[in-house]
């Protein structure tokens, strides 16, 4: 209703309506993308690894004086200790794990020696019990045999006559979902796929494995190295038993090696605490920009808001006197922001969407949908809103009587 | 038109209490031109404060246009304000923001009017009072006196029953001040109540009728002697 003449009036408070305007726009921008940051944070965040969390422990074992070649028997002895005590259910011998950030990882394609397209898995050297040890589903084929495990030396190629792969492999490359019994090739031999898990994520939680973090594949391998991974699998309730269990029994049998005082032995409750403890840092700050920022707005708004009520003061008074009830004051004030809020979220969008881009060029970051620029204007104009009312009040309370009274 | 009697307004502050006006009495009819004099800090502002229902009284009665105007809600005070009444103050208070037109028009907007006939009665109130070319000036790019007369086109514009003015002349020099009471004369002939507070005896004696106040009391001149005594008094004020 009073628009036209709101804006007439604005004209001549151009810097503080450019200035609220600025930092309305600013802070859209800035809010609209950081919240997206944190979403895809918390999307990744609760990402399930397949495995079953709550129940293993990963124990990193260096046995100490012993050839490569010779560490096999001493695996399978330690293996057996492991099964063997109390409270343990399963227990197998890896060279990584999902959520340790390091492992190993090729390509896989349907040709022979890296021709044809490839597409990057990650390698999990896994045994018969693997599959129950992680709690893994299988939704196709079948478990490795125990005869299928075999040895590998590091530096030998890897081409394991069969593989599991995790789904997400399987159909990238059989999308009709009959991938057991197909051929696929890590190096030069064939790999016949003879089962499919439901998921199974690779071991890096970010940046660089973000676009294929569910390819994984299981080789039926005992990694002759001196250093390996037991991932053990404790029964209901019995974790924390077995997280000092373990390494005693192991130490128990064989003195001869080193289990890492701090990280040594671990829950994978504590290897997702760490592995995403920078992502849930960067949501925590992220979010406290966004609380800062808003504060620092709405302040704005208020501080300005109450400056123009100051000044207007006689005029507000005037208009009483001409007729004005205390609602058209108020209304004044809502309307005023919210003509100020409109420019400055449209101009907010725009820098918001060109933040986004540039994020997404310098950064992995996804394009900003338009659902999320939608919310940060409802909220900014709410904020707006909010934020004028207490001064908006206060200057629909200025008596009539101003109007004649010269102070 | 406009009836107060027995008619009181006390300011009360921490440490004191100021009768502004007590059993103060006054009865403006219909058409009638009425200047208010008396010496500085007498009263008269209050009056016109409590006249054009800007302020509330302490006691007695107040009816405008046979109305008890007492028992009236904020909402309804400013419902007869915009409807009935027009106002003309000593600092004009034209709003800085806005041009003439827009300054004409804030009234009119209030009363929830059409822009067409808003726009019809703002130019016939700005060629009343011969500033018809202004429009689009501010208030800062015109005279005192041509400020003053957009103020009475503001006034004049909601086409009011009652106008007030409150020293409209105080600001401006003789000349400017001789052409806005010129201005009031001739609508006070289109058929206007007014009632005007002045302190300059000339011009009061231009209106029909003069009603004085002295320590918040309408007094007859012709027979209090505390007149002589508080216009003396008033001088050094
Ligand atoms: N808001 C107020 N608070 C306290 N006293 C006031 C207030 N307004 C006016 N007064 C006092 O009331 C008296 C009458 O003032 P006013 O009506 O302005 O006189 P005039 O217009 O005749 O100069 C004066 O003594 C003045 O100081
Ligand atoms: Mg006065």
């Amino acid at each position: 209703m009073q628009i036209k003449p709101i804006l007439s009036a604005l004209r001549h408070h151009k810097a503080g309506t450019i200035l609220i305007a600025v930092q309305i726009a600013l802070t859209l921008a800035i809010v609209c993308n950081a919240l997206f940051i944190i979403q895809q944070r918390i999307t990744m965040l609760t990402r399930s690894t397949g495995i079953d969390e709550a129940h293993l422990i990963r124990l990193q074992n260096q046995w100490v004086g012993v050839d490569d070649k010779h560490v096999g028997s001493l695996m399978q002895t330690d293996l057996d200790t492991l099964r063997r005590l109390p409270g343990v259910a399963d227990a197998y011998a890896t060279n990584s794990t999902p959520l340790s950030n390091g492992g190993w990882s090729t390509g896989i394609g349907l040709k022979p020696g890296g021709k044809g397209e490839r597409v990057q898995t990650a390698i999990y050297f896994a045994d018969d019990h693997t599959l129950d040890t992680l709690g893994l589903k299988l939704v196709a084929g079948r478990n490795f045999r125990s005869s299928e495990v075999v040895d590998q030396m590091q530096h030998d190629g890897l081409d394991p006559p069969q593989v599991i792969v995790t789904r997400a492999v399987a159909d990238k490359f059989f999308p009709d979902g009959d991938a057991v019994g197909k051929r696929v090739y890590l190096g030069n031999k064939p790999s016949i796929i003879v089962g499919v898990v439901a998921r199974l994520q690779v071991p890096w939680v970010g940046g660089w494995a973000a676009n294929w973090e569910g390819r994984s594949t299981l080789v039926p391998r005992r990694l002759m190295a001196s250093g390996t991974n037991f991932v053990i699998r404790a029964k209901d309730g019995q974790i924390d038993k077995v997280l000092h269990s373990a390494p005693a029994a192991l130490l128990a049998s064989d003195r001869m090696r080193v289990i890492p005082d701090d990280d040594g032995v671990v829950t994978f409750a504590q290897m997702r605490q760490e592995a995403y403890q920078s992502d849930r840092g960067m949501a925590i700050l992220m979010g406290v920009i966004c609380v800062v920022l808003l504060g620092i707005t709405a302040a704005g708004i208020v501080g300005l808001t109450s400056f123009w009520v100051g000044q207007r003061r006689k005029q507000i008074g005037v208009r009483r006197a001409l007729g004005a009830t205390r609602r058209d004051i108020l209304s004044y004030f809502l309307t005023e922001n919210l003509l100020i809020g409109a420019t400055g979220v449209v101009l907010g969008m725009l820098l918001a969407v060109g933040m986004n881009q540039w994020l997404m060029n310098t950064f992995e970051m996804q394009r900003l949908s338009w659902p999320w620029i939608v919310s940060g204007v409802i909220v900014l104009l709410a904020l707006g809103q909010a934020a004028v009312l207490a001064p908006a009040i206060r200057a629909s309370r200025v008596p009539p009587v101003v109007a004649t009274r010269t102070v | 038109m406009l009836k107060m009697t027995h008619l009181s307004k006390v300011y009360r502050t921490e440490v004191v209490e100021t009768y502004a006006l007590r059993d103060f009495n006054i009865d403006v009819k219909e058409g009638e031109f009425v200047a208010v004099t008396g010496p500085s800090g007498s009263g008269k502002t209050t009056f016109l404060t409590i006249a054009g229902l800007l302020e509330t009284f302490t006691g007695g009665e107040y009816l405008l246009d046979g109305v008890d105007v007492s028992g009236l809600n904020d909402n309804a005070r400013s419902k007869i304000r915009n409807e009935k009444i027009g106002f003309i103050f000593q600092a004009f208070n034209l709003i800085p923001d806005l041009n003439v037109f827009d300054n004409v028009e804030v009234p009119l907007r209030y009363r929830g009017m059409k822009a067409a006939e808003r726009k019809q009665r703002i130019m016939d109130a700005l060629e009343r009072v011969g500033l018809a070319s202004r429009l689009k000036h501010y208030p800062a790019e015109l005279s005192g006196g041509q400020q003053q007369r957009v103020a009475i086109a503001r006034a004049l514009a909601g086409s009011p029953r009652l106008l007030l003015a409150d020293e409209p002349t105080g600001n401006l020099d003789t000349q400017m001040a001789r052409g806005v009471m010129e201005l009031l004369e001739d609508i006070h002939r289109e058929g206007a109540t007014i009632v005007m507070v002045t302190h300059d005896p000339e011009l009061a004696a231009r209106a029909q009728r003069n009603v004085h106040i002295i320590d918040g009391q309408e007094v007859d001149i012709a027979e209090d002697p505390r007149f002589h005594a508080e216009h003396a008094a008033s001088s050094h004020v």
